[in-house]
């Protein structure tokens, strides 16, 4: 801790973003800059708790404290040493976690908690910026073979744990490209994807092989992949969307949003649609069913669409501006969250549910038909607040259920938890011996943050269920 | 090594010198000295601080050399603090002194190994101290990659996930919070759930104990009511001063809400708070503390207490005193102090009226007189011998003695002292109560016990062991909103509890409510247990160990060898000898001269009438005239009674305490001399003593007082015609002084207030003394150079005008009050003797008037001017 009194001399500030009518014209990220001299002192407002509340916030334990006292002291290459300590890729958790270590930090307590997220991406910046991330390479090499599914932030953070504790990793992608949704979930406006293929190119280097278009379960079986390697992690995701079983769904132009967010991603990259038409909100009449952030990345995209509207439903009532008194701190807050794409427009409305679509006589849809509803569990209908709203695009982004059944987790027959999640033991282990499970496909859908977490623990069971024993944290 | 060339009788030839890479915390040094070591070269901690200098992770100015330098510093102050904590002085005779306790170490390697030394509960041997070795070698020697340069997170000192394991973590301190917030239950139980399931965690030793369950269980509405319960339950000694006010008055609230008590901790207590609130409230705390420093101990605070707590020490930093740095003491504090703003305060480790259990018995007598309503509770810390000195003290007359263990309030510890400073209450409590127990001293005193209790089952088996009340500190805190910042000590509290900044306090979010809340719980929960075991009343349960077994699934390596039947000894005794408190002390006070003063004095107490007394005096007749004053006090609060409003004459040669605690409006006057303790805590009473006026004498030659004279006086004045013995006006924070002569170690320190010495004095003359000032007439001219201790005090000639007219009336005063020929002498050599005055004035408070002075802040009141109304004819 540099400055004893500096909560009290500084106060919170984080990068200003670019305005709204620029940033909706392109695709880059929306963060301006933050002078160094600026972050080191936001580093500065850190109180070196005893007990710090951040780093249990944190689902990787990062060393909040520790970095950033050392950003504090200009010490920028002990930071990221530290940052990696526990972190693989902070560079991703630095520009889309919403930072739960913010949530419980004891600044927050009575005051705007430090800007954790905000040091943490400009350690990693500097770091890649300064030429100071070179490929870790492990002391021994065991000769054991690991196949990760999967090459989402979870597969990817257990490929790089596995390689530097010394086995041979492939990591097999279904899509063109690596990086799962961070790649073809996460809009580029929010992360862009250059970052990941510096971190691929590092990886590739510590002896990670890539494969990508190969879906196993599909092109390659499941059981063929066991034989072939001593273990197989899956980090497949939570891709099974939730549907909205009402009338009128069948009709065209209602998709989930993981329909539509993947093909802006690839026309980013300069590529066609793959295998649907292509959907785009230009010129439409926008509806967003479900207010979460996969809600908020499809606003975003379709204010750079250039929807001629965009209206965002969510089920739940609406939140409290601050933090509730349910969720007390140092617990994740229910809140009103305003995220950059709700900063550019469009209008949300809360305790909304849709009971029918309707649509033309081509079969296109044109309304939603919906009701107020109370609060949960009951979610009660409110009488007589029936309303319509016209729609050209509907896109369902309320949440998912698991992993795909179909495939890699019916071939291997693997056990699921009363929420369609593939169980494991303590070490990751699925019901089938030598697969193992980590992220989203075990956890349900959740956080990058977790993911990464989860991949890193699972990296370590599988070490100690080849080697009996292992080092990796 | 050591032990064996003792064994071989060859060890004097040699010196032990050790090379290793593990020594590098002052604990680590500290003990190889006391196994032996006559050097070490810790060459690790070394080059760890070249690679630093190396890697610029230090500051630029600082050096290899320079950063060596300060290590070394370092190391040796907190070893130096280690001595004194254990009463040595020097490093020689700390060395191979083995002044250490071992917990879970077995019995082998103790023999072999630390000969000698106290291990109760066994424990882990040579091989798996072997493991824990090749442990760390491995960590070091095989790196999973060759990047990987991360040491383990330690998390020792702060709290770091996958470190070391700390009962209060974020999930248990933010489960109580919640609990205590929402007044849930259920929450409660989550939090208790979390921390009884320590065993896992091997935390405590209570984590390697089991409840029994009776096979006749009591109905649960059959058991005492948990109003009851609270009574028993204290919070712990907590300073205004260490915590803010805000902080301070909601414990106090709380408690007085439940009935349970709250501790003022030792720096006082503002008066305004003796009165209740108009919503009825009451913002006095019940314990008072009398400690070494005895801040704001005034005859007013004496006498608004239900106990007074003398303590012998603190559970978390057993051998040292409290420290308040100058920033966290604002005007309010200081005042209360009896002290001076910005001017940091340190708390002596000894009380220096108590260099003996008969001390203590008098000190306990002294109080007791002051206040014959409170119980006198005497704090101890646990440590092997603690039952013995316990015994001491339930034979001294304490009402209650207070095991205080070593976990808990270490937010403003010293780092040195978190670690390896005391032992747990476990240990300390069950060898109290076998001792008390076995000499049958139990059935007089009731055993109190604190050092992090958190949850229902550790009162439960805090009570098995022998304890009838509970003292909880940190649990109240965190109730209160305390997230364990561990930053004390800096003032910078962001929750508003540990700091006296006016920005942070107005942040403190806790209420009464939180903290009785959280006294309830622990109470229901307690009432559960009593259930389940089969008692209806807590006085059923305070020492059955026999309810008490050793957990059998501790499946950890490293518990193995723990055998906890010292802890669980049941002593044999018939079943008269009472296992808890059963009958109060007897004081003898009814043998107090000061049943007749307050009966002859009875005009002025009840009109104000002024009364005149005179009679002979013998020295049975100890501590004469506290009674009196807290009856004063009692009546009419602070201010006392107008000066001079009970004037005792007495002749003959006074006991201890002559005139402790004397209270505003009383004065004493005695031909004769006087034994031990004179004014002691001076409340604002006036003490004349002189010789027989038949004596032929020179009283400036002869010891009239005894020791410790005035020690922790408050305000007041003392006229002595002759000399004092040793320690005088040691912690005077604000009585006026005139004495003609004195032993070593006076007006150690002081804080405030003028003492004036017209004779020698002898060794350490003013150490720490931080505040005050003192005149010495300088005869000998050998005052600077071999009497007084300067480290905190400035010498030099009374040039000042103001000052010299002040010297001169107070000495004026002293001639009219005592007839003193050396008064006299002076007064009518005034031109010549007054360049022989050396003014002792104390840097920091040079510092802070100068500061001031500067700023144009109206000079703090610097001088005591002499009382107004003049003596009577003496």
């Amino acid at each position: 801790m540099g400055e004893v009194k500096g909560f009290l001399e500084f106060t919170r500030e984080v990068p200003e973003r670019r305005p709204a009518a620029d940033r909706i014209a392109d695709w880059n990220e929306f963060s301006l800059p933050f002078p160094e001299e600026k972050v080191r002192k936001q580093g500065a407002r850190c109180m070196d708790c005893g007990v710090p509340f951040c780093h249990s916030g944190c689902p990787l334990n990062n060393l909040i404290p520790d970095w950033n006292d050392l950003v504090y002291r200009n010490r920028w290459k002990d930071a990221v040493r530290q940052l990696h300590a526990t972190n693989n890729f902070p560079e991703f958790t630095g520009r889309v976690c919403p930072a739960p270590c913010e949530a419980s930090c004891v600044l927050g307590i009575n005051d705007l908690p430090v800007t954790i997220k905000q040091i943490e991406r400009m350690i990693i910046d500097r770091a890649f910026a300064e030429g100071w991330i070179k490929p870790e390479m492990p002391g021994v090499h065991t000769g054991k073979r690991i196949a990760v599914v999967g090459s989402g932030p979870s597969g990817l953070a257990a490929a790089q744990q596995l390689a530097r504790a010394g086995h041979r990793v492939t990591v097999l992608e279904k899509n063109d490209r690596i990086g799962g949704l961070l790649r073809y979930g996460i809009p580029n406006f929010k992360m862009e994807k250059h970052l990941i293929d510096r971190r691929v190119e590092q990886m590739r280097l510590e002896g990670v092989e890539f494969t990508v278009n190969m879906h196993v379960g599909g092109s390659l079986s499941a059981e063929d992949l066991r034989k072939e390697y001593d273990a197989v992690l899956l980090t497949i995701g939570a891709e099974q969307p939730r549907d909205l079983p009402v009338p009128g769904r069948q009709l065209k132009g209602i998709h989930f949003a993981m329909e539509f967010l993947p093909q802006q991603n690839r026309r980013c990259e300069g590529d066609a649609p793959l295998d649907h038409s292509e959907i785009l909100a230009t010129g439409k009449r926008v509806v967003i069913i479900g207010g979460g952030d996969t809600g908020a990345d499809c606003l975003g995209t379709c204010h750079r669409q250039r929807a001629a509207s965009v209206t965002q439903f969510e089920l739940m009532p609406r939140p409290p501006e601050t933090r509730s008194p349910d969720t007390p701190w140092p617990l994740w807050p229910l809140q009103l969250r305003t995220e950059s794409s709700h900063e550019e427009g469009g209008s949300r409305e809360w305790s909304v549910a849709t009971a029918k679509f309707t649509g033309d006589s081509k079969g296109r849809v044109t309304s939603l038909h919906t009701v107020r509803v109370g609060p949960p569990p009951r979610f009660e209908p409110v009488p007589g607040s029936e309303s319509t709203i016209e729609a050209d695009l509907v896109l369902l982004a309320m949440g998912f259920l698991g992993p795909v059944r179909k495939g890699l987790v019916e071939q291997l027959n693997l056990e699921l938890d009363q929420r369609g999640n593939v169980t494991t033991d303590g070490n990751y282990m699925t019901s089938v011996p030598s697969v193992f499970a980590a992220g989203d496909a075990r956890r349900g859908q959740s956080l990058v943050v977790w993911a990464i977490a989860e991949g890193r623990k699972a990296a370590r069971g599988i070490d100690i269920f080849l080697m009996g024993k292992s080092s990796l944290p | 090594m050591h032990n064996h060339l003792v064994r071989e009788e060859t060890r004097t030839q040699v010196a032990l010198i050790i090379e290793s890479g593990e020594p590098r915390e002052v604990m680590h040094f500290a003990l190889l000295i006391g196994y032996g070591a006559s050097a070490i070269n810790p060459y690790l901690a070394v080059e760890t601080i070249e690679d630093m200098v190396k890697r610029s992770q230090l500051p630029p100015e600082v050096t290899f050399e320079t950063g060596l330098c300060h290590y070394k510093k370092s190391i040796n102050k907190g070893l130096l603090k280690t001595f004194s904590k254990m009463g040595v002085s020097t490093l020689q005779s700390y060395r191979g002194a083995q002044l250490f306790e071992a917990i879970g170490l077995n019995r082998q390697l103790v023999d072999k190994y630390f000969t000698g030394t106290v291990s109760r509960v066994e424990g882990v041997g040579l091989e798996v101290l072997a493991i824990e070795a090749i442990l760390k070698h491995q960590h070091a020697f095989f790196p999973k990659t060759e990047f990987e340069t991360e040491l383990a997170v330690g998390g020792n000192y702060h709290f770091r996930a996958g470190g070391e394991y700390h009962l209060f973590n974020p999930l248990t301190i933010a489960k109580l919070q919640h609990a205590v917030r929402s007044g849930n239950p259920q929450t409660f139980k989550e939090y208790t759930d979390l921390i009884d399931g320590q065993h896992r965690q091997l935390a405590t030793l209570r984590g390697l104990l089991e409840l029994r369950k009776s096979d006749s269980p009591v109905p649960l509405d059959q058991v005492e009511p948990a109003a009851e319960i609270v009574k028993r339950f204290a919070t712990g000694a907590m300073s205004f001063g260490s915590i803010s006010r805000e902080a301070h008055e909601t414990l106090a609230i709380a408690m007085n809400r439940i009935g349970g008590k709250s501790n003022t901790g030792e720096g006082g207590e503002d008066p305004a708070r003796f009165k209740p609130d108009s919503n009825g409230d009451l913002r006095r705390s019940a314990v008072k503390q009398v400690a070494s420093a005895r801040f704001g101990v005034t005859t007013d605070y004496l006498v608004n207490a239900d106990d007074l707590q003398i303590k012998m020490a603190q559970g978390a930093k057993p051998g040292e005193g409290g420290q308040l740095p100058g920033h966290k003491v604002d005007e309010t504090i200081a005042r209360i102090r009896h002290s001076i703003p910005g001017v940091g305060l340190i708390s002596p480790p000894p009380h220096h009226d108590i260099y003996s259990i008969e001390d203590l018995a008098q000190l306990i007598y002294d109080l007791k007189n002051v206040n014959p309503k409170a119980r006198i509770s005497v704090k101890l810390v646990a440590e092997v011998g603690v039952g013995t000195v316990a015994a001491g003290v339930s034979k001294a007359h304490a009402d209650v003695v207070l095991i205080s263990g070593d976990s808990g309030g270490t937010g403003a510890s010293p780092l040195s002292s978190i670690k390896h400073a005391g032992i747990p209450w476990e240990l300390g409590l069950a060898e109290t109560q076998q001792v008390l127990v076995m000499n049958d001293l139990r059935g007089r005193v009731r055993v109190q016990t604190d050092g992090k209790l958190q949850t229902g089952r550790d009162v439960v088996i805090a009570g098995l062991l022998g304890a009838e009340e509970f003292g909880f500190a940190t649990a109240p805190l965190i109730s209160m909103g305390c997230v364990m910042m561990r930053k004390c000590h800096l003032n910078t509290c962001p929750v508003g509890i540990a700091t006296q900044d006016p920005v942070l306090r107005a942040k403190f979010q806790g209420t009464p409510q939180h903290v009785i809340n959280f006294f309830f719980f622990i109470a229901e929960q307690v009432r559960t247990y009593m259930s389940q075991m089969g008692f209806r009343s807590f006085d059923e349960l305070v020492g059955r160990v026999d309810m008490l077994n050793v957990r059998n699934a501790v499946d950890h390596w490293k518990a193995k060898g723990i055998d906890l039947s010292a802890i669980l000894y049941k002593p044999q005794v018939p079943g008269r000898i009472a296992r808890h408190c059963v009958q109060p002390q007897d004081h003898g006070l009814e043998q107090a001269l000061d049943y007749t003063l307050i009966d002859q004095a009875r005009e002025a107490l009840e009109n104000g009438t002024s009364v005149r007394l005179n009679m002979p005096i013998r020295n049975v007749h100890r501590t004469v005239g506290a009674m009196l004053s807290g009856e004063i006090a009692r009546r009419y609060g602070p201010s006392g009674l107008p000066d001079d409003t009970i004037r005792m004459k007495f002749q003959g040669s006074a006991g201890q305490s002559l005139g402790a605690f004397l209270a505003n409006g009383v004065t004493i006057e005695l031909e004769g001399d006087a034994n031990d303790y004179v004014g002691k805590g001076l409340s604002g009473g006036r003490i004349i003593v002189y010789p027989p006026r038949t004596s032929t004498f020179r009283p400036e030659l002869n010891v009239l007082i005894g020791n410790v004279v005035l020690y922790g006086a408050t305000s007041g004045e003392a006229y002595f015609n002759g000399m004092a013995g040793e320690r005088f006006a040691v912690r005077n924070s604000g009585a006026t002084a005139v004495v003609e002569g004195l032993g070593d170690h006076g007006c150690e320190y002081m804080t405030r207030g003028l003492v004036v010495v017209l004779g020698k004095v002898g060794r350490n003359f003013a150490a720490g003394m931080n505040g005050g000032i003192a005149y010495v007439l300088d005869e000998r001219g050998d005052f600077a150079e071999k009497r007084c201790n300067k480290d905190s005090v400035d010498l030099g000639p009374v040039t000042d005008e103001t000052d010299a007219e002040v010297l001169h009336a107070v000495i004026a005063r002293h001639a009219e009050a005592t007839h003193s020929p050396q008064a006299k002498w002076i007064l009518e050599n005034w031109e010549q003797v007054l360049p022989k005055f050396v003014k002792v004035f104390p840097k920091e408070y040079k510092r802070v008037l100068a500061a001031a002075h500067k700023a144009e802040i109206p000079r703090v009141e610097m001088l005591h001017q002499p009382a107004a109304v003049p003596l009577a004819a003496v």
